[in-house]
């Protein structure tokens, strides 16, 4: 054979056995490509459909939110009062980092720990974090960060290539919301909560307006079952224009501050004032130009509560904490329930470290205690993440356990701490309420205009009538007294308004008759919401009278304000269309909605909604209303150099006799052309004699005194000296205010008359109308000495000859604040 | 005889395997289209060139078929010559990883950077051991039978599969060195008797190590190995983990039915299969071409390997015919593993699949030993 010519040993050539063994061979390796022929095959046919699905559903996760832009809300001038700001959240993929055995986990962390961060973790926290959790895919590790800080990590997640030891750490898009002026306008506003879900104000009623829809980028599988993705961009929400201007409720807030300031801790320990609320409004279109309450809040920190007073009442000895039984010279008498349940707690302590020291089993039980003890400091750094309804839904859960004593079992410090979790989110949310439009109260005389034209509408009052007060008159079963109970004596149709005597509109209402009273209240929209586009309108349906029920003496108190409950935004409304022809516009705050790109979607054109009186009746309560500022309880509204109009009211809150008052005015400027109706309420002002509206009257003239110039309304009437020095003082403030910057030496005096300069209103250049300020003080005069008074000699009052209670010479109100009437 | 064929001396045809040269070339130009439909996504995500793992491939194909064509016009007894010194030199490649010309990637220290060069030093050690232990059992002749040879000739082994499993950390590619020998030897000497000993003991080896996985005797924290086989055991328990990787696997495979999804249109290699273009391949052709897509690719390598057995059981002598075994084992080894690894046969470990997986050093030694093979193929004298 040739083959066996060519072999040296007997082995050099394949042999007939090796052949036999590589066929084995070929053979074994046959099998195994035939068994994972049939493996692959039974794969398929077992478990092909599930696979499949769980190709599928692995794909659902795969899409990514793309955050929509909150819209903006911007004030009448486009000045941003609440923006959305694009911010990063810095998340770590641990499965991502884990992978190699961890081999990028230390370079990745000395990539984000020399970035400019603030991590939530230290390096080695996250570290360990990474270790221990290698299946976590998403963890947020920085919040909302800013351009600038994530920049670094930014270009690092860009640049794999280039920065192939940095993983598992991705940028998430986010927006936070800001308002660049912090706590203005507050109320109107609102602020935005957890996932871009606005509460309170404008953010909540225009909450689907303003949060856009989030963006999409997915995958699909198309008819042939083939993947596509799909990008499906984020649309941006609306920017809102709103009617408010920042400038006017600047001033409004700060003269709404400078008054709780002054008054502050004045008759009673707090604030100036339970609240102030200032509407300030177009009467000829219905738009609101500024909307303030106090106290206000940050709105870039709404649960901050360093301002508030928390108040927090248990009783001790219920929970068996006496004297005695704290530390030395503990006294439970002059301790406030904070200071007894920091005892407690350091009680607790102190035994609990005893305990511990003796080995005693009581230990852990108080160890407990301690801990407890320890858990409100961490709640109130928790609050900024807690929705407001917990705190409710833990008292519902509460009372349902134990309906009749929520703290049962627990001991004072914890009763303690739980009775100021839920007092806090409790002032928190009256923080937040706007009262402009969600506190309802009497209105007291602001009213009294309503009626004259009610009676003036119907051709019931001519407007040549008169009155004669005498201080008190009967209603029924009730005598009610006139805020001057030594009378008013015969009033005029007008000294009627001027005096606000409440004996004349208890007349003019009982001609009115309840039937067309209450018509007309229907009319001004009185126990109706005005629809006002923002959240939390209070409604009054039930807080008014019923013409079936009603009987004369509501009738009578209703006629000067008093029985009924309104809301201030009701008022302002209702009296601008008293103003301003008769015309009900629909208060609103938003003007027009914009789309993310500035073109407008929307315009809220003014909306007349009805008509109340007629124009002749509307120039009337006009006039009527400037006859208040000019000669009767309004006089010290009018801002120097102008002339308006208004209204006084002094309400007294319910339960009666406590001396809690309700003051306002109500007033319009200028005089001949309302271009806005500003309205004032203090409810319960922090000073000795609460039913004083001149507090009211006065915050009044001081807002308007700013407002006007700045609305461009020139002053028509001449100053007096001591007007112009005011002025020239008040001017003086205001540039110190606004521009600390400049030039202290800048006479202030200058700045008048460049103003009058400028506006060429010199009085006696236009000759405008001008009033005679005698004739009020003559009125006044001709009023205290119309009627006999005594005087009681031993303290210089008045006594009511009716009665014989002591009353103030001037005023002719009681003295006595315990002798109370309704005013 | 002689004086018969001198004269017809030049005008003798040799024999040269058209037929594996195209299975060869075929499976080369397939392995680039799936490489490119699988890694394309990843490279876009990771280096923003849809191609970076498909030029790179591209290249070392070119490289290793240029390799295949010069080593295949050479008369393969001239590496006959190396057979001793690239016993040693490829044992010292290996050693060198350690060294600061070794580098790291994905995690492991396998490779070496060489000038520029990238090379996996087990890949040089798979052939240099082909090459050596042809040499080794043509010297030993008839010595080989004896047990005395059989376990020399198996010992010379073990240091290079030892230092590939302890210096790289690759149980894998120990495997496969100790697999090539084993199945030349196998095929070099008669008897049966000691390799089935030696199947039965590895075999009982396996089960006993896996039933002790299995009841945590050996808690799987010992070692990653050991974890993988729980998570081969039952891969859904471990889903995000260790079984990941084979789970997403059998999802490509189960999701691509009889024809698949159509080429390019997997959903798996979106970046839920890891290491898809790499070890993981062969799921993705099941993904995409289906079951019919993978069975005409096992046909293939079958064709292949029966080649192997024709040109072994012709070739012109020893030397050459355990060459062919060596690379015949290399490669049936290799498919075997790969898809008994992809469907979640045996336990997870990185085993690439010849000629398509993504990897430069595995296809230009690939290459170089098929132009051996070729070489061999084109020594054997066509009669009559």
């Amino acid at each position: 054979m040739a083959k066996r010519d060519q072999t040296r040993n007997g082995y050099s050539k394949f042999t007939q056995r090796m052949s036999v063994k590589l066929a084995v061979l070929f053979v074994m390796i046959l099998v195994a490509f035939a068994f994972l022929g049939i493996r692959l095959f039974i794969i398929n046919r077992d478990n092909g459909d599930k696979y499949k699905k769980r190709v599928l559903s692995q794909q659902a996760y795969d899409s990514v939110t793309i955050p929509a832009k909150r819209g903006d809300i911007v004030d009448r001038n486009n000045t941003k009062i609440a923006v959305s700001q694009k911010v990063y959240n810095v998340c770590i993929d641990s499965k991502s980092l884990n992978k190699d055995d961890g081999a990028n986990i230390e370079s990745t962390l000395t990539y984000l720990y020399a970035c400019p961060v603030e991590f939530g973790y230290t390096k080695d926290e996250l570290r360990s974090f990474i270790m221990a959790n290698p299946d976590s895919q998403y963890r947020v590790i920085a919040k909302k960060q800013n351009y600038e800080s994530v920049s670094e990590i930014m270009n690092m997640v860009n640049n794999p290539s280039m920065y192939p030891d940095f993983t598992g750490v991705w940028l998430e898009d986010t927006y936070v919301r800001q308002y660049p002026y912090n706590s203005l306008a507050c109320d109107v506003i609102g602020f935005v909560q957890g996932d871009n879900e606005g509460a309170y104000g404008l953010e909540e009623f225009y909450n689907d307006t303003l949060v856009g829809t989030n963006g999409r980028e997915y995958g699909y599988l198309n008819d042939d079952e083939n993947l596509e993705r799909t990008l499906k961009p984020a649309q941006d929400g609306k920017t809102l224009v709103t009617s408010i201007d920042v400038n006017i409720q600047s001033i409004v807030e700060k003269n709404i501050l400078a008054f709780n300031e002054e008054h502050k801790n004045e008759a009673r320990e707090g604030a100036g004032s339970t609240n102030t609320g200032v509407i300030v409004m177009n009467p000829n279109n219905g738009e609101v130009l500024a909307m303030a309450s106090y106290p206000t809040f940050n709105l870039n920190d709404p649960r901050n509560t360093d301002n508030l007073d928390v108040k927090v009442e248990l009783d001790p000895e219920k929970f068996g904490v006496m004297n005695g039984i704290l530390d030395g010279n503990a006294d439970l008498e002059n301790m406030d329930d904070a200071e007894i349940a920091e005892a407690v707690r350091k009680m607790a302590e102190a035994e609990a470290g005893q305990a511990a020291a003796e080995g005693e089993q009581e230990a852990p039980a108080l160890t407990e205690a301690e801990n407890n003890a320890e858990a409100p400091e961490e709640n109130v750094e928790d609050t900024s993440n807690i929705d407001i309804n917990v705190g409710n839904r833990d008292k519902d859960e509460e009372s349902a356990a134990d309906a009749d004593d929520p703290y049962a079992g627990l001991s004072y410090a914890e009763a303690y701490d739980k009775a100021y979790e839920e007092a806090k989110m409790e002032a928190l949310n009256a923080l937040w309420k706007n009262f402009c439009i969600n506190s309802t109260y009497e209105p007291g005389s602001t009213m009294k205009p309503f009626t004259m034209a009610i009676g003036l509408e119907e051709g019931i009052l001519r407007g040549d009538e008169t009155y004669v007060c005498n201080g008190v008159t009967q209603v029924g079963d009730h005598e009610i007294h006139c805020s001057n109970r030594l009378g008013h004596g015969t009033l005029t149709f007008e000294g009627a308004l001027e005096q606000s005597c409440n004996i004349a509109f208890m007349k003019i209402g009982a001609t009115i008759g309840k039937a067309t009273f209450m018509k007309y209240n229907q009319l001004f929209n009185f126990g109706l919401k005005t629809n006002i586009d923002l959240t939390g309108e209070a409604l009054t349906n039930s807080l008014v009278f019923d013409i079936n029920t009603m009987t004369p003496t509501d009738l009578a108190i209703s006629s000067f304000g008093q029985g009924f409950n309104v809301t201030m935004i009701q008022m302002a409304a209702g009296f601008c269309s008293l103003i301003n022809g008769g015309y009900y516009y629909k208060p609103h705050v938003v003007t027009k909605i914009l789309d993310s790109a500035g073109a407008t979607m929307e315009a809220e054109e003014p909306r007349i909604l009805k008509q109340t009186v007629s124009e002749a009746t509307s120039d009337k309560i006009r006039e009527l209303c400037i006859g208040v500022v000019e000669n009767g309880t309004g006089k010290s509204a009018r801002p120097a150099g102008y002339r308006i109009g208004g209204k006084t009211g002094t309400a007294e809150k319910y339960p009666r006799g406590t001396e809690n008052y309700v003051v306002s005015f109500m007033s319009f400027a200028p005089a001949d052309d309302p271009q806005i109706v500003c309205y004032v309420v203090i409810d319960e002002p922090n000073v000795s004699y609460q039913a004083n509206s001149k507090l009211a009257a006065v915050l009044c003239k001081d807002i308007l005194t700013e407002v006007l110039p700045y609305m461009g309304i020139f002053q028509t009437e001449e100053l007096t000296e001591k007007e112009a020095e005011e002025l020239a003082e008040k001017q003086q403030e205001f540039s110190k205010g606004s521009s600390e910057d400049e030039n202290p030496e800048e006479v202030p005096g200058e700045i008048i008359v460049d103003r009058e300069d400028e506006g060429g209103q010199n009085p006696s250049d236009t000759g405008a109308i001008t009033f005679v300020d005698e004739n009020g003080n003559e009125l006044d005069e001709e009023d205290k000495t119309d009627r006999k008074i005594e005087i009681d000699p031993a303290t210089g009052y008045a006594i009511d000859p009716t009665s014989g209670v002591l009353l103030d010479p001037d005023t002719g109100a009681p003295v006595d604040p315990t002798v109370t009437d309704l005013r | 005889m002689s004086e018969q064929e001198k004269p017809k001396k030049k005008k003798r045809r040799y024999f040269f395997d058209y037929t594996m040269l195209f299975i060869v070339v075929f499976l080369i130009l397939f392995g680039l289209v799936m490489l490119y439909s699988t890694s394309s996504y990843e490279a876009n995500v990771k280096f923003e060139d849809p191609a970076f793992y498909f030029r790179k491939q591209a290249i070392a194909s070119a490289v290793g078929i240029a390799a295949m064509l010069a080593v295949m016009l050479v008369d393969y007894h001239f590496v006959q010559r190396f057979a001793f010194i690239g016993y040693f030199i490829s044992l010292f490649l290996i050693i060198l990883v350690v060294t600061p010309l070794g580098y790291e990637a994905g995690g492991a220290r396998r490779w070496l950077n060489l000038a520029g060069v990238s090379l996996q030093p087990a890949e040089v050690a798979k052939l240099a051991l082909i090459v050596f232990f042809a040499s080794v059992v043509c010297r030993f002749g008839e010595g080989i039978k004896g047990k005395k040879g059989f376990i020399t000739v198996l010992a010379l082994a073990l240091p290079h599969a030892i230092c590939v499993l302890t210096i790289t950390q690759n149980l894998s590619s120990a495997i496969i060195i100790f697999s090539i020998v084993f199945m030349m030897l196998f095929v070099a000497t008669p008897q049966y008797r000691e390799y089935i000993i030696i199947g039965i003991i590895a075999v009982a080896l396996a089960v006993i190590t896996v039933l002790l996985v299995k009841y945590d005797v050996i808690p799987a924290s010992v070692s990653y190995r050991f974890a993988r086989i729980k998570a081969w055991l039952d891969p859904e328990a471990f889903a995000a983990n260790k079984g990941f990787q084979t789970l997403q696997a059998l999802y490509a495979i189960g999701s691509g039915d009889f024809f698949g999804k159509g080429l390019g249109e997997s959903i798996q290699k979106l970046g839920y299969l890891p290491e898809a273009q790499n070890d993981m391949i062969f799921s993705i052709i099941c993904e995409e071409l289906g079951l019919f897509g993978a069975f005409a690719i096992i046909l293939l390598f079958m064709l292949l390997i029966w080649r192997f057995m024709v040109i072994a059981n012709n070739a012109q002598d020893m030397f050459g015919a355990l060459l062919v075994v060596g690379v015949m084992a290399h490669i049936s080894i290799q498919v075997i593993l790969n898809i008994a690894v992809v469907t979640n046969t045996i336990p997870n470990t990185g085993i690439t699949l010849p000629f398509i997986s993504y990897g430069g050093s595995s296809v230009v030694f690939l290459l170089l030993e098929m132009g051996l093979v070729l070489s061999v193929s084109r020594s054997i004298r066509v009669e009559g």
